[in-house]
């Protein structure tokens, strides 16, 4: 079988598994998927090749390091098949990783799929507004599409064109405040779910802006958080966002849901904590934890050795997410986590940084310097 | 400055000198003191603690160093100096600036590695004081060592009035080019391979990338007699313990390698092939990136602000050009990139 035509059914197994066939495990099919990225990237080849016989589970797949995407490649397929390319964030040094995807229409049934059970309280249409700009054309942002991607799916309209003013509340002149009271205004009136999605940083720069005012949203509003703050001016710990978010729009807490995705993968995490969410349905989940979706696995690895830790034990997230075919099945991520009841939760970035005094680091090279 | 000014911070000078002098010798208890007391703050094996000590600690500099460093130093009211951890030496060199610009010098030692600073005080306790904070004031100079981070918290806690020698990040490189005889560049590796080791590749001058103007075979040949290098001075020179934040590196920067390139092992750090369109910067602890490349000054110029140091062996004009190309970074022969002339900061980017 050609190159095209393995991919072609590998992404219709995935995509079958995703809605509940069970013909092969996770492992399996995390395992031919590997076997399929070993045969046509050189790479993974090489990277296979350097571990021990692994044990023919998905654990064992050694994870391709997110800065290789940054360094090459990292795609099955030429360039001239990319349907998509997500571009991970700037740097000063240039060195942008992208994510290049053959086939989208797998992108899109993951997210959604997975998007639904986490962010949906009701089967009711949405109103659904992103604090984020503008969303470019083609889309860079993997974040950006996918908020895309749910505006159109959410609100049930059909297709229509989601560059259209007062849905991107984010500007030259930072977040647009009128236009979210606008949106809150149109879902009250059409008795829809208000759906907010945004990144973390915006949503400080909204309570910056609102400077203590609180800025009150239709009862059943939704949030969805997501990112962290590398690069900016300010962070604020999780925790306290959501309560000032909560506090400020006058909703639970638990209608804010944080999401855990990366450009370099194709399918995300959810908290769990939505009242009448599918997700929330099948186990509450506590905020902080991350419920992964049944084709993505998080395996958290020692940071030396790269062996899987025990159950209940930190390390650095290696992630076997099934979505990605064409680039690699397995990422290996320098995020701490923890496996616990109920999902994943995240310790961020391993504490401190190696006693390095005046020499240059990794992250710093990677951006470039000071 | 006049003569008589000069002579003052000559003079003020020989007791840091005499102190460090005896501490490299190992022959006296001190000089055994200190071995020990470095070894355990340090990491490093007692090997390249005494690799370090006898190659790079500027007991005895030249003359025409020393009056380099005093000619280049501004005076200060007071001199405070912030060491930086990792390579236990520049202990000596940052506080002999500091007598070189003042009679009143403080120095703050690294808390992490805070032996080499008092092992130096103890040899010469009139010279200039140990204290656990610094506190500038208007009309002094602070000379500061260390990461990037730890320059930006310093800048913006000064006073005002107080002016800044900051001496961050950096890393160094290596050119090596394609005119040289089989016999030379062999000859080169060796010091090479010592340039990494020393301090186990923890400071801002340690080669971490290395680049061959030659076709691909022959820079992948030249990778691998580097390893074999690195791993025979292993035997004689053991690397030292590493954090498992470092280690942690090693394994990240190892599997980056394997998907965009080739992997040798060279004892226990990696030497790493991969294209000179971008560099993958390795993490300490003797690993080095070997990338091909015909045209060095164009592959030199974007990472020109990070760059401390150059070794160059290859045509005159080339390394001269690198010389100009990259003002800030010391140009040197190979072996030599942690022995910059004792004429100033070893970091010359703020110069």
């Amino acid at each position: 079988m050609t190159r095209a035509a393995r991919s072609e059914a590998l992404h219709r197994a995935v995509r079958r598994f995703a809605a509940g066939e069970r013909t092969r495990s996770f492992d399996a099919l995390a395992r031919e998927i590997a076997e399929f990225q070993r045969e046509f990237s050189p790479g993974f080849a090489r990277l296979w090749a350097s571990r021990r016989a692994p044990n023919g589970g998905a654990d064992d797949i050694p994870g391709v390091p997110c800065d290789a995407f940054r360094m090459a490649r990292v795609a099955i397929h030429p360039e001239t098949e990319d349907r998509l390319r997500f571009w991970t964030s700037g740097t000063t040094s240039g060195a942008r990783g992208m994510h290049a995807i053959r086939d989208p229409e797998t992108y899109h049934e993951l997210a959604l799929a997975f998007g639904r059970s986490a962010l949906l309280a009701n089967r009711a249409a949405h109103q659904v507004v992103a604090l984020a700009p503008l969303l470019d054309e083609p889309p860079s942002s993997s974040l950006g599409h996918m908020m895309a991607l749910f505006m159109v799916d959410f609100e049930q309209r059909g297709r229509f064109d989601v560059r259209t003013p007062g849905r991107w509340l984010i500007d030259d002149r930072g977040v647009q405040i009128a236009g979210l009271e606008q949106a809150a205004a149109r879902a009250s009136e059409r008795g829809e779910t208000l759906l907010v999605l945004a990144t973390s940083f915006a949503l400080v720069s909204l309570l910056d802006a609102l400077d203590g005012r609180p800025l009150p949203l239709p009862p059943s509003t939704v949030v969805m958080q997501t990112g962290g703050f590398k690069g900016k001016t300010r962070e604020v710990a999780p925790e306290e966002l959501r309560s000032a978010v909560a506090r400020t729009f006058d909703i639970a807490e638990a209608q804010i849901v944080s999401e855990y995705g990366m450009t370099e993968l194709t399918s995300q995490l959810y908290e769990a904590t939505l009242p009448g969410s599918a997700l929330q349905a099948e186990q509450s989940g506590e905020p902080g934890v991350y419920r992964e979706p049944p084709w993505l696995r998080v395996v958290p690895v020692d940071p030396v050795t790269l062996d899987p830790v025990p159950t209940g034990e930190v390390g650095i997230a290696r992630i076997v997410d099934l979505g990605n075919v064409d680039s690699a099945v397995a990422i290996q991520t320098q995020d701490r986590v923890r496996r616990v009841e109920g999902g994943i939760m995240l310790l961020g970035r391993a504490a401190g940084s190696p006693p390095r005094g005046c020499s240059l680091s990794i992250e710093e090279f990677m951006a470039g310097g000071s | 400055m006049n003569d008589f000014e000069f002579e003052a911070r000559r003079a003020r000078l020989e007791p840091l000198f005499d102190s460090a002098r005896s501490l490299a010798d190992a022959s006296t208890e001190r000089g055994q003191r200190a071995r020990e007391r470095i070894a355990a703050s340090s990491g490093l094996s007692p090997q390249g603690v005494e690799l370090a000590l006898q190659r790079c600690l500027e007991s005895r500099p030249a003359e025409s160093e020393i009056s380099a460093l005093i000619r280049s130093t501004p005076s200060a009211q007071v001199a405070h100096v912030l060491l930086s951890a990792n390579v236990f030496v520049a202990a000596h060199r940052a506080i002999a600036i500091g007598l070189a610009a003042s009679e009143h010098v403080r120095v703050r030692a690294s808390r992490r590695e805070p032996e080499m600073a008092e092992l130096l005080f103890s040899g010469a306790p009139n010279s200039f004081q140990l204290v656990n904070e610094l506190s500038p004031h208007a009309g002094d100079r602070l000379w500061a060592y260390g990461s990037d981070e730890t320059m930006d918290e310093v800048a913006v806690t000064l006073p005002p009035g107080v002016a800044l020698h900051a001496h961050g990040a950096g890393f160094g490189v290596a050119v090596m080019d394609g005119s040289l005889s089989e016999s030379e560049w062999a000859e080169l590796l060796p010091a090479l391979a010592e340039d990494i080791a020393l301090f186990d590749q923890r400071g801002c001058l340690s080669p971490r990338v290395l680049l061959v103007n030659a076709e691909p075979p022959f820079v992948g040949e030249v990778a691998r007699r580097l390893a074999l290098e690195l791993a025979a001075l292993e035997q004689r020179v053991p690397r030292g313990r590493l954090s498992a934040l470092e280690l942690s590196e090693i394994a990240r920067y190892r599997d980056t390698a394997h998907f965009t390139g080739e992997v040798l092992e060279a004892g226990l750090g990696f030497v790493t092939l991969g294209t000179a369109d971008r560099w993958l910067l390795p993490p300490t602890g003797r690993n080095i990136h070997v990338v091909p490349s015909s045209d060095a000054l164009s592959a030199l110029t974007p990472h020109r602000p990070l760059l401390t140091s150059c070794a160059f062996a290859g045509e005159p004009r080339l390394g001269q050009a690198l010389s100009r190309a990259i003002p800030g970074a010391r140009s040197c022969r190979f072996g030599q990139m942690q022995r910059p002339p004792f004429d100033g900061p070893v970091d010359r980017r703020e110069l």
